[in-house]
């Protein structure tokens, strides 16, 4: 028998066991908005059993721990995924803003605006396309009309567009590349940052945790970085004896309980392109995922590529287009000028002297001869012709080749990061519905605790008034 | 499956995001009326849709240096007209002229006359379209023809100072098509000379000086057996450009046309590959937006069924 004492303290652990469910939903409830909380749960059993002549006999309930639910699959799941995710991420952003410095725009109004035009006119488009062709439509118009200043002036004002478009986009371009070398570092910073707090957390816990039960909400926040750095860096994780997370990248380790015996850093791997090394052991990293590999394989890549590919239809064009004009005479019978100077996109740009003189432009295959066209009808030509260092492409279509190419890194990129995004949003789905806080859920405990509570106060004011009774029967 | 407390707001976000940017760009396609507008859209459409955008440019180019051509000819066409004026008046004196009933002053005004239309003839040969003469060759910068007289002032020689060479300009692709037509022609190839040329006989300055002469001094025989051949043979040859140049004239027409066409060709062609299509634009874009409204609609209700969950408490 527990007695009338014994059947007081019942009440008073079963009111503190009530409040401790009270509590632990007002937790839960205050966490609801909360993407890192996974919800708590009070763990409760029986109180300790007496035997008795009548048998076994029940002590009322008592509070063993606060469980978190979690399901670490799914952890491991979302943190291993959301190094995929910032790898196209920042692969979409970067190729995002080369596209705009690319400034490759369809507009179907331009093919409106030039049908009314005249010669050479294709220049009210902005895009290297709409220059190109403008370039050697400039060229047809001086053929027609070889002797006249306008077509020629109208030819150099065309041909320095088309240069300045050059420039622009193989500096844009740059700057773009040298923006993702500043961006890969920032990231490293990140990623660094994150690593020591992993191992600071592995402390935390450790010690939270040394007494018995469980640091939910310290591993909740460790959970946070884990997939924080999951998504500048792909990483392996192990647990520790002590429950603390080690983390390795590409073989090599970083945190390895509550230390972190190496970082990230940035080196120069030749060509001033930067790439990913561990800061203490120097080794150079092979990085499949991440944020940092997702910048740097834009800027390796499709970037790249389309750089590559402007220099190589700049030069080309410079080469083919001296190769025929040097030939010609101006109309002043001059000849063995060059019309475009540079070897690149970066450094292309036209004979200074035809800016101020267009009459000097040569034109012409035979001096003292204003009205032969020879040469500017060879280089309207040359857009019609096929180049073997384009791919025997004309210079239109391999340009057209390009921008096609890079499109489809970039829509490749959209795809990827579409099927991340859905792929992430079932999985955190499937983790909220196990770890998430549940409005209704918490509510009705929020009731059943509160009635329990005012239960377990009526066993009290009935004891109470038994020890009443039995105080006034000797009286 | 389990739904908490987030599950809603983040979905309602989520789809918002989605249908938002669905809007946009429906919205771009319905006010642009294309299909594609960067190379992410589609890049494969992107990259045709710039090559008929240069096709169409070129295309323009093409009917722009075909204008060039037709006024050239056109030009041309109007001095070879007088020309050829000049001439049937040249073939009238040359019968009137082998009459032996004519008086030796009577020859002597036909000289005159045929000096005045030697003059009229070099100074048609001269003419200018723009500051380019018309019948120089590719020596278009300088007078052709240069006329020399005695001190009676009578034609002694013309001397032709352009060159046999014709510029041409593209008309289409890889297609080039000259319509000038240089004054002399003594090299044996090319296009025929206008006054002279070598192959065909023709030398209407040399024959019209010939003329002039046997005209002063009054020799009626070689008018009729030398010069009224030779000058028939002129004749012949400007009739010759008058119809060539008719020709080529209405084969610019047509490469007109064909230009015309094909840019409307290659406007569909673009319509085709970059185009949007309205009328499934506008009822997706309408879709859109009332699944925008139905999201928002469904989650507050939701949202409202929480708050009565809320309320509930005090009650019990």
């Amino acid at each position: 028998m527990l007695g009338l004492f014994g059947l007081l303290n019942m009440g008073a652990r079963s009111l503190q066991v009530q409040q401790s469910g009270v509590e632990i939903a007002g937790q839960n409830l205050s966490n609801i908005n909360n993407p890192a909380y996974a919800r708590q749960r009070l763990q409760v059993q029986t109180s300790l059993v007496i035997p008795t002549a009548l048998g076994p006999e029940g002590t009322g309930i008592q509070a063993v721990g606060i469980q978190q639910i979690r399901n670490s699959l799914l952890d491991s799941q979302i943190a291993s995924e959301s190094s995929v995710g910032g790898y196209w991420n920042s692969q979409q952003s970067a190729l995002e803003n080369a596209q705009i410095q690319l400034g490759e725009f369809f507009n179907q109004a331009a093919s409106s605006v030039d049908s009314s035009a005249t010669a050479g006119s294709a220049a009210l488009s902005q895009g290297i396309a709409a220059q190109l062709s403008g370039f050697f439509n400039s060229w047809q118009s001086v053929a027609a009309n070889p002797a006249s200043l306008t077509a020629r002036q109208a030819l150099v004002n065309q041909s320095q567009g088309l240069a300045d478009s050059l420039n622009q986009a193989s500096q844009r371009l740059s700057s773009l590349s040298d923006s993702l070398d500043s961006s890969v570092n920032t990231d490293i910073g990140s990623a660094n940052q994150a690593l020591s707090d992993i191992a600071d957390l592995n402390k935390q816990i450790a010690i939270g945790e040394m007494s018995g039960g469980t640091a939910n909400d310290l591993r909740d926040l460790r959970q946070q970085k884990l997939e924080q750095l999951g998504a500048l860096v792909n990483f392996d994780a192990s647990t520790g004896a002590d429950g603390s997370v080690n983390i390795s990248v590409n073989g090599t380790q970083l945190v390895s309980g509550q230390q972190v015996v190496d970082t990230l850093q940035s080196y120069n791997a030749g060509g001033g392109q930067l790439l990913v090394r561990t800061a203490t052991s120097a080794t150079p990293l092979t990085l499949t995922g991440g944020s940092i590999q997702g910048t740097i394989a834009a800027r390796d890549g499709a970037l790249k590529t389309i750089r590559d590919q402007l220099d190589s239809l700049a030069s080309t064009l410079v080469g083919q287009v001296n190769g025929i004009y040097v030939n010609g005479y101006d109309l002043h019978g001059n000849t063995g000028a060059t019309f475009f100077s540079g070897t690149d996109a970066a450094t292309i740009g036209v004979n200074n002297t035809l800016q101020t003189d267009p009459s000097l432009v040569q034109a012409g295959g035979a001096p003292a001869a204003t009205g032969d066209n020879t040469i500017a009808l060879s280089l309207a030509q040359l857009g019609e012709q096929s180049n073997a260092a384009l791919n025997n492409q004309t210079f239109s279509q391999a340009y057209d080749l390009d921008v096609a190419g890079f499109g489809n890194s970039l829509s490749n990129a959209n795809n990827q990061v579409s099927n991340y995004t859905a792929l992430n949003t079932m999985l955190l789905n499937q983790r909220d519905s196990v770890s998430g806080v549940s409005l209704e859920e918490e509510m009705t405990s929020l009731i059943t605790f509160q009635k329990a509570y005012q239960a377990s106060g009526k066993i009290i004011t009935t004891v109470d008034e038994m020890l009443q009774v039995l105080v006034n029967l000797k009286t | 499956m389990r739904v908490t407390g987030t599950s809603y707001t983040a979905a309602l976000v989520e789809q918002m995001n989605s249908l938002t940017a669905r809007q946009y760009r429906l919205q771009n396609q319905a006010t642009t009326g294309q299909r594609i507008q960067a190379p992410e859209d589609d890049p494969a459409a992107m990259g045709q849709a710039m090559n008929l955008q240069a096709e169409i440019s070129s295309v323009n180019q093409y009917a722009a240096n075909i204008s060039t051509l037709q006024d050239r000819s056109t030009a041309a066409f109007n001095v070879l007209q007088q020309l050829k004026t000049i001439t049937d008046r040249i073939g009238e004196i040359t019968t009137q002229a082998g009459d032996v009933t004519k008086s030796p002053d009577d020859l002597k005004n036909y000289a005159t006359e045929v000096t005045q239309l030697t003059e009229q003839a070099v100074q048609l040969m001269n003419s200018k379209q723009g500051d380019q003469y018309l019948f120089a060759g590719t020596n278009s910068n300088q007078a052709p023809y240069t006329i020399s007289k005695d001190a009676n002032g009578n034609v002694t020689g013309v001397t032709y100072g352009g060159n046999s060479d014709v510029p041409e300009s593209e008309i289409a692709e890889k297609t080039t098509l000259g319509v000038d037509v240089p004054g002399d022609n003594t090299s044996g190839t090319g296009a025929r000379g206008v006054v002279k040329d070598d192959r065909y006989g023709a030398d209407l300055f040399t024959h019209l000086i010939s003329l002039q002469n046997h005209l002063l001094s009054g020799d009626t025989n070689a008018i009729t057996t030398v010069d009224q051949p030779n000058l028939a043979n002129d004749e012949d040859n400007v009739i010759f450009q008058v119809a060539t140049n008719g020709a080529v004239q209405s084969r610019l027409e047509a490469e007109s046309s064909i230009a015309q066409n094909r840019t409307g060709y290659l406007k569909q062609s673009i319509s085709d590959v970059a185009g949007a299509d309205m009328t499934t634009t506008l009822v997706q874009l309408s879709q859109t937006q009332n699944a925008y409204q139905a999201a928002l609609q469904s989650t507050a209700t939701i949202l409202q069924l929480q708050q009565t969950l809320l309320n509930a408490i005090p009650s019990i």
